[in-house]
């Protein structure tokens, strides 16, 4: 007779990331694409509304700006600012560039993700004429 | 001699006498320099001959001795009860693996999940030995040595959440093996390693929580591996759409 | 009792083990191969192999230099046809090893590196950063996966050979999860089961290393050999006993006393140099540097801590890039068990038992006098490695007699010798008895754990770096008084599924058995010869000597000693010579 008896500790479908603190970071990672994802679709709504004539250009642009809409975008910042960092966080790990013996280090990598950003943001606010 | 007491609580489960596992707890007079290991050791032999667990090398190679230190995969011998000032230590087997007594995990579906990602090299080229060695560069040896230093002590799967939902996912110590061997000069056997590697079931089901290489005790970054191969496949797809890539 | 049949059985899946099972499987693919392991292979203890493997590979090198450095490293009591054989057949080991995908460090050219190492007179050490023996492990261990006809059974526990009429036809061997015994019938069986340095209390040696193969061997009446010659490692952690590698001085460590002086210049190892010098100081035999501890520790020159007196590793002048490209675990180890990282801190350390240069006696194919059985690495002894091993010559010695060992019983099991099923099944049925035994005794007056540190700590006082025959009389007189205990030990846990209680018993057995062929062999060899130093019979006595200890099998008592002539071939005894006089090459 097999005396074995193997026991499998139960995991929760729904609530396992609740267990342990890198999982909710990781699910906030997650979420956060979300609040991203809205974000983008509102702004091409946008491009379609400034197609179709300057009333419905109009409506978007006091939709945007009702209170509704700029809570929504302040809180799709930070959600678009957690996605950031953890993305930029993860680059050197995904990419791995070697030169010669030497890998070239992560905080190089990262930082250089970081200085891309602040120039492509630069350009867009002295394009929209803020800086 | 010794310097400190610690309660070492530790998940016990006999399977021809216990329903489920449970907690039971020693009082183990310690000395300053001990690692859990030791404790347990102490345990095992002053204490109570039942406890059963895993251990030989005592010095980070092994692989032997990997279980949940107050809920974290780790070495046991790499665990220094210094660490740990409260003097209440929790201790289980690896998560997300099967009981089979006490301390020690059923192991069998990780074992076949590292002989199928097909782990030795699949020359470029037959060489004899009177050929003598494949040349490589220290700099192409670089390219994949950090994921030579798996000592498969499991603690990746133990953390890794997509594992613990469905363990048909092949996981991040048998994919980062398969890496190690793409990534090897001497090796052409990246395409007879994707039948495993790049399906479903292989990197595509890694979602990057990247707590694998968070808890790897050896700093093999799993998760970097498995990002890479994909960014890789990426890559290949991509260029199969170019003219006169293969598709 | 269900019956599994292959063609060949090997006991053991470390480095020697896998090699063998290669070999068989590279020979003839048709033998089937059952490897059976009391932990899964990537567990065995050749993991903990740090400084490298020596082969002649470099133009400035040749073979000849590897045997002299070899045969008088091993204080002459090496047979020399096998060290001829081992010098010329190691680099085609370590080739193949290459192209299996061994991470070997490499020289910008992209050819294999090569280091320094004590007792060599040239540079020939493979190796991959401080982890060789972990890598050599994996590769064979990922490589064996390649060969079908090779069956892991990983955690079976192997118990007794099954030999009948001089011959050995299987064993039997506990599947430790279930805790059931099965019958293995083979053709040909091979023991690579490893040393046995947990006979003393302080070793670099894992849990594993119990000397199982060894006793299983010695009661099935094949002699052990040169069990007296233990190595003591000049340099491990003070504590843990954690081994800290030779390559440490390989690659230019000095060791100093609480002076801060190089001390090995006073034993005819000098004189100093700034850098390593082949074959001096820091890079002599480790035999020589773990007397001259004694010696400093006798004259008070050490340095007194918690776990014992220490001397001091300094590797702060290498400067942290090469500690770190070269000797990363080293430095891990260092800072985590002891506190001193390497490269700003003097770190503690002390000889520590570390390697058994005896084992089951094997001729030059690995065969035992045991028809069909065979044995290799480090349970073995051929004999290469003599009287004191050198460093890096061991990961060698288990791809060569690995490989000789898995050819030499491919073609014995083509002879498909076998026993009356009948026989075997009452052999096995003895086993299991002998097994259930432990199960069903229930007043026990004496523990496991108490009987084992009794032993330990008679090896270690009796058994030690300088012996005399005062105190290795105490310690066999305290063997023969555990083994009586021991026949009164219960098992507390009588569990099946994964019983350690059950597997410590049995590692028990074995520790005494041959704990007590070393202490005996060490009491009968009067001379002082490599490894064995005796305080009452200083000189080396060739005349009476220079053989090999052979420890017999005696059910009723201490072991039956007798001694085989050493096989001499080209190089005739002569003093051993170390430093200056030595011309080993400048490792700088």
């Amino acid at each position: 007779m097999n005396p074995r008896k193997p026991y499998v500790r139960p995991i929760s479908k729904t609530s396992w990331f609740m267990t342990q603190s890198r999982y909710k970071v990781y699910m906030l990672h997650e979420i956060s694409s979300l609040f991203v994802a809205i974000y983008s679709a509102i702004l091409i709504i946008g491009l379609v509304r400034l197609g179709e004539g300057e009333a419905a250009w109009q409506g978007w642009l006091d939709a945007v700006t009702s209170p509704i809409g700029v809570i929504f975008h302040l809180i799709a910042f930070v959600f678009a600012l957690i996605h950031t960092t953890s993305w930029f966080k993860a680059v050197p790990q995904a990419m791995r560039i070697q030169r010669g013996e030497e890998i070239v280090p992560g905080k190089l990598i990262v930082g250089a993700h970081y200085g891309v950003l602040a120039a492509v943001s630069l350009f867009v606010l002295i394009l929209a004429g803020v800086a | 001699m010794s310097e400190r007491t610690i309660e070492l609580e530790v998940l016990r489960y006999r399977p021809e006498q216990d329903q489920e596992p449970f907690f039971q707890t020693y009082k183990v007079p310690c000395e300053e320099e001990w690692v859990v290991l030791d404790a347990l050791n102490y345990v095992k032999e002053e204490m109570d001959r039942t406890l059963s667990y895993r251990w030989s090398c005592h010095m980070f190679v092994c692989g032997s001795c990997g279980m949940m230190i107050d809920g974290e995969p780790k070495l046991a011998c790499k665990a220094f009860l210094k660490d740990y000032p409260t003097g209440k230590i929790r201790v289980e087997p690896l998560s997300n693996f099967p009981i089979e007594r006490d301390l020690v995990v059923v192991l069998d579906d990780f074992v076949e999940k590292l002989e199928s990602v097909k782990p030795y090299i699949i020359p470029k080229e037959e060489r004899t030995v009177e050929q003598g060695e494949y040349l490589q560069t220290p700099a192409q040896l670089k390219a994949f040595k950090q994921y030579t230093l798996c000592i498969n002590c499991l603690c990746c799967y133990a953390v890794c959440p997509q594992y613990g939902l469905d363990e048909s996912f092949v996981g991040p110590a048998a994919l980062a093996l398969a890496h190690r061997y793409n990534m090897d000069s001497r090796d052409l056997g990246r395409a007879a390693r994707d039948d495993v590697v790049a399906a479903a079931e292989g990197i595509w089901h890694c979602s990057f929580v990247g707590a694998c290489s968070q808890v790897c005790p050896k700093d093999v970054d799993p998760a970097g591996a498995i990002q890479q191969a994909k960014f890789a496949h990426g890559i290949d797809y991509l260029t199969s759409f170019l003219p006169g890539g293969k598709r | 009792m269900q019956v599994i049949e292959a063609d060949v059985i090997i006991v053991g899946a470390g480095g020697a083990g896998l090699r063998t099972a290669i070999a068989v499987a590279e020979a003839d693919p048709k033998l089937s191969i059952a490897l059976l392991s009391k932990v899964y292979p990537m567990r065995s203890h050749t993991c903990a192999a740090e400084g490298g493997a020596a082969g002649v590979i470099k133009s400035n090198d040749n073979l000849e230099y590897h045997f002299h450095d070899t045969v008088s490293g091993g204080d002459w009591l090496t047979d020399q046809d096998a060290v001829d054989l081992f010098v010329n057949e190691i680099p085609k080991e370590l080739l193949r090893m290459e192209h299996w995908g061994c991470p070997w460090s490499r020289e910008t050219s992209g050819n294999v590196a090569v280091r320094p190492f004590g007792g060599m007179k040239i540079m020939r050490t493979w190796f991959a950063a401080d982890k060789t023996g972990f890598h050599m492990l994996h590769t064979l261990f990922q490589t064996s996966i390649k060969y079908p006809s090779v069956k892991r059974f990983d955690e079976y526990y192997t118990v007794d050979l099954l030999t009948d009429d001089g011959a050995c036809y299987g064993c039997t061997a506990i599947e430790m999860r279930t805790g059931q015994m099965r019958q293995f019938r083979g053709k040909a069986i091979v023991i690579c089961s490893g040393g046995a340095g947990k006979i003393f209390p302080f070793t670099t040696n894992g849990a594993v290393k119990t000397g199982d193969g060894m006793a299983m061997a010695y009661r099935a009446g094949v002699p052990l050999k040169d069990m007296e010659f233990v190595q003591y490692h000049p340099t491990g952690l003070p504590g843990s006993g954690i081994l800290l590698t030779e390559a440490c001085r390989g690659e230019g460590g000095y060791l100093l006393n609480k002076d801060g002086y190089r001390y090995l210049q006073d034993y005819g190892l000098g004189p100093e140099t700034p850098t390593p010098v082949l074959k001096a100081m820091e890079l002599g035999p480790r035999d020589q540097l773990s007397q001259a501890f004694w010696h400093e520790q006798k004259k008070g020159r050490t340095i007194p801590t918690k776990w014992g007196d220490v001397v001091h590793l300094d590797l702060r002048h290498l400067g942290e890039k090469k500690i770190d490209e070269r000797l990363p675990l080293i430095r891990e180890l260092s800072a985590k068990y002891v506190d001193s990282d390497p490269v700003t801190t003097l770190v503690p350390v002390r000889p520590v038992v570390h390697y058994m240069m005896g084992g089951i006696h094997t001729d030059i194919h690995a065969a035992t006098p045991l028809n069909g059985l065979y044995a290799a690495g480090e349970c073995a002894c051929v004999s290469i490695n003599g009287a004191n091993r050198l460093g890096s010559n061991s990961l060698g010695e288990l791809l060569v007699f690995g490989a000789r060992a898995g050819r030499g019983a491919a073609e014995y099991a083509k002879k498909g010798l076998t026993a009356p099923s009948e026989r075997l099944d009452a052999l096995a049925a003895d086993s299991e008895a002998r097994v259930k035994a432990w199960f069903q005794r229930t007043q026990a007056t004496d523990r496991v754990p108490d009987l084992k540190k009794r032993l330990t700590t008679a090896m270690e006082d009796g058994c030690g770096i300088y012996r005399d025959e005062a105190t290795i009389k105490a310690a066999c007189d305290i063997i023969v008084d555990v083994r009586e205990r021991f026949k009164n030990v219960a098992l507390e846990d009588k569990s099946s599924v994964y019983n350690t209680d059950l597997y410590q018993t049995l590692e028990m057995d074995a520790m005494i058995e041959v704990a007590q062929t070393v202490a005996v062999s060490a009491l009968e060899r009067r001379e002082s010869r490599g490894a064995h130093q005796r305080l009452d019979h200083v000189k080396r006595d060739d005349e009476a000597f220079l053989k090999h200890s052979m420890a017999h099998y005696n059910p009723n008592g201490e072991p039956r000693i007798d001694y085989l002539d050493v096989v001499i071939t080209k190089s005739k005894p002569a003093e051993r010579v170390y430093g200056a006089r030595a011309g080993g090459q400048s490792a700088a």
